[in-house]
């Protein structure tokens, strides 16, 4: 928090109206899932097929500047030299969020030490139920808690993160909180998917006001056990009770084609240098308050998470807002409390099968 | 491919209940005309977007086949390039617009066909059939 805090101070100080937070490091697209909602893998195999080397890496790191690092991907623990690009991060005192579905996750544990650079944030979307069918993968559930139980035997930091997708059920939400805190996790991210145009599917991404309805059901009444490793202020974005324009450059990526344009969601083209990607990028026409299509239903952490804490280090009443974001963080609603008791119908409880011999039945019965 | 949202829906995208998603028209094996200029962006612009590969003939006929991952328009033809990854290179290499004489999306859409709705109807009827460690594979690198 200390090493974030020093560094926006001195971005500020800079007079840096632009500045990145975190380097989104993608080092390959390959992953052993094919979830639907998914726009990062859609790739042909010599594209899959490729890596950054843990040189490119630094590269990227160093031009960057940002203090944390996420290294998602495809499946990270999928790269040859993984444990070699996590070795020079560290080195280098970079906070690492090393974001995983934790399948190859106690296979591959013994390639790394633990350290308070290090935290593995791992993919969990919700109960098992919910996460097996958001990965599409039966099993991808109890494999990834196994992961996370061995990470936290050997000592290392643990975090999870958690994509929303329309349908999802508030309550279940809620009961992977308690389910994941007492697991021993650090901390808890969230968010909303985003409408990747190159996902599989097209169909159940959250729309803003979808958004907020649902995250204000979620963290609205909040359990004093619950910890999210977010900024406060981001959460309270989420539940419509702030609003922020984007900062699409926070969050800048790297990956095997260059620095893309214009942020981590987003696929506008490639600058071949981080100085290329600021000073080319025509950043007024992202952001759903440009009206860019692309961006109208995002409230993703990579876009707003960083407004949020930008707004924290901007003024004294942004840093007295996160101060009590920080320490009251109940949130009682009583309107909140009656969304939980709304009907939810998770996408995948339709079973087709089933539906087709009940409608079968009902103009049976109705022939009779 | 097509956008996702008409003007009603960025003016409204604070009340948007659910995002509407992007409809993927089918390219593959497509060639298109590229005729006049207008034709000839409009294409390279789809190339851009297409989850496969494409080949593209330049005018001295060398052909080269490829992901397209970026494009850089200018204000001619001669001014704007596409950026792609050839099948069998690591190397980037840039095709300006003006060198292009031919464009044929002749890799597969790695996507098409992988909705949620698939994978949950594929879900049941194997869960119905008994099977067990139930899932849609990742694509096979070979």
């Amino acid at each position: 928090m200390w090493t974030v805090a020093s560094y926006v101070v001195k971005q500020k100080l800079a007079r840096r109206k632009r500045y990145p937070l975190v380097l989104m490091l993608e080092p390959l697209f390959r992953c052993n899932l094919a979830c639907a909602g998914c726009g990062k893998i859609q790739y042909p195999a010599h594209i899959l097929k490729k890596e950054l080397t843990p040189e490119q890496c630094f590269l990227a790191v160093d031009e960057c500047g940002a203090p944390m690092v996420s290294i998602p991907g495809g499946e990270p623990l999928m790269h040859s030299e993984i444990d070699k690009i996590v070795e020079g991060l560290v080195a280098r005192q970079k906070y690492i969020y090393l974001c995983t579905n934790a399948l190859l996750l106690k296979e591959k544990i013994g390639l790394f030490k633990p350290s308070k650079y290090l935290t593995f944030s791992v993919h969990m979307d919700g109960q098992r139920q919910h996460h097996d069918f958001s990965v599409c993968r039966e099993g991808g559930y109890d494999a990834a808690l196994e992961g996370v139980k061995e990470a936290l035997k050997r000592g290392f930091r643990v975090t999870t993160n958690t994509t929303l997708f329309d349908g999802a059920d508030p309550n279940s939400v809620r009961e992977f909180f308690d389910e994941m805190m007492d697991l021993g996790v650090e901390g808890m991210m969230l968010s909303p998917g985003y409408s990747y145009d190159k996902a599989p599917d097209q169909k159940h991404f959250l729309g803003r006001a979808r958004t907020r309805k649902l995250f204000k059901a979620i963290l609205s009444n909040r359990k004093k056990t619950w910890q999210f490793n977010q900024s406060p202020l981001f959460l309270e974005f989420l539940m419509g009770k702030r609003h922020y324009a984007c900062t699409p450059w926070g969050m800048p990526t790297y990956n095997i084609f260059g620095w893309q344009k214009p942020c981590y969601l987003l696929q506008d083209g490639y600058a071949d240098t981080f100085q290329e990607l600021m000073e080319s990028t025509a950043w007024q026409e992202y952001g759903t308050e440009s009206g860019n299509p692309k961006c109208a239903n995002c409230m993703v952490h990579s876009g707003y998470e960083a407004s949020a804490v930008n707004e924290t280090f901007s003024s004294l009443g942004g840093l007295l807002a996160t101060v009590k974001a920080t320490l009251f963080t109940r949130h009682q609603d009583e309107h909140a409390l009656k969304l939980l008791d709304e009907p939810v119908h998770p996408v995948h409880s339709y079973n087709p099968l089933v539906q087709i011999e009940e409608a079968s039945n009902q103009l049976e019965e109705s022939n009779a | 491919m097509t956008g996702p949202a008409d003007a009603k829906t960025i003016k409204d995208a604070d009340s948007l209940e659910v995002a509407p998603g992007f409809a993927h028209e089918k390219l593959e094996g497509w060639v298109p005309d590229l005729a006049g200029e207008e034709e000839v962006r409009q294409a390279l612009e789809k190339a851009f977007d297409y989850r496969g590969d494409v080949t593209i003939t330049r005018r001295d006929g060398s052909k080269i086949e490829g992901y397209v991952f970026d494009r850089r328009t200018g204000k001619t033809l001669a001014d704007s390039a596409v950026r792609l990854f050839p099948k069998d290179s690591d190397k980037k290499v840039s095709v300006p617009y003006s060198e292009i004489a031919a464009l044929a999306f002749t890799g597969r859409d790695t996507a098409a066909g992988k909705s949620f709705e698939a994978w949950v109807r594929k879900y049941w009827e194997k869960k119905a059939a008994g099977e067990k460690n139930i899932g849609i594979q990742a694509e096979a690198l070979e």
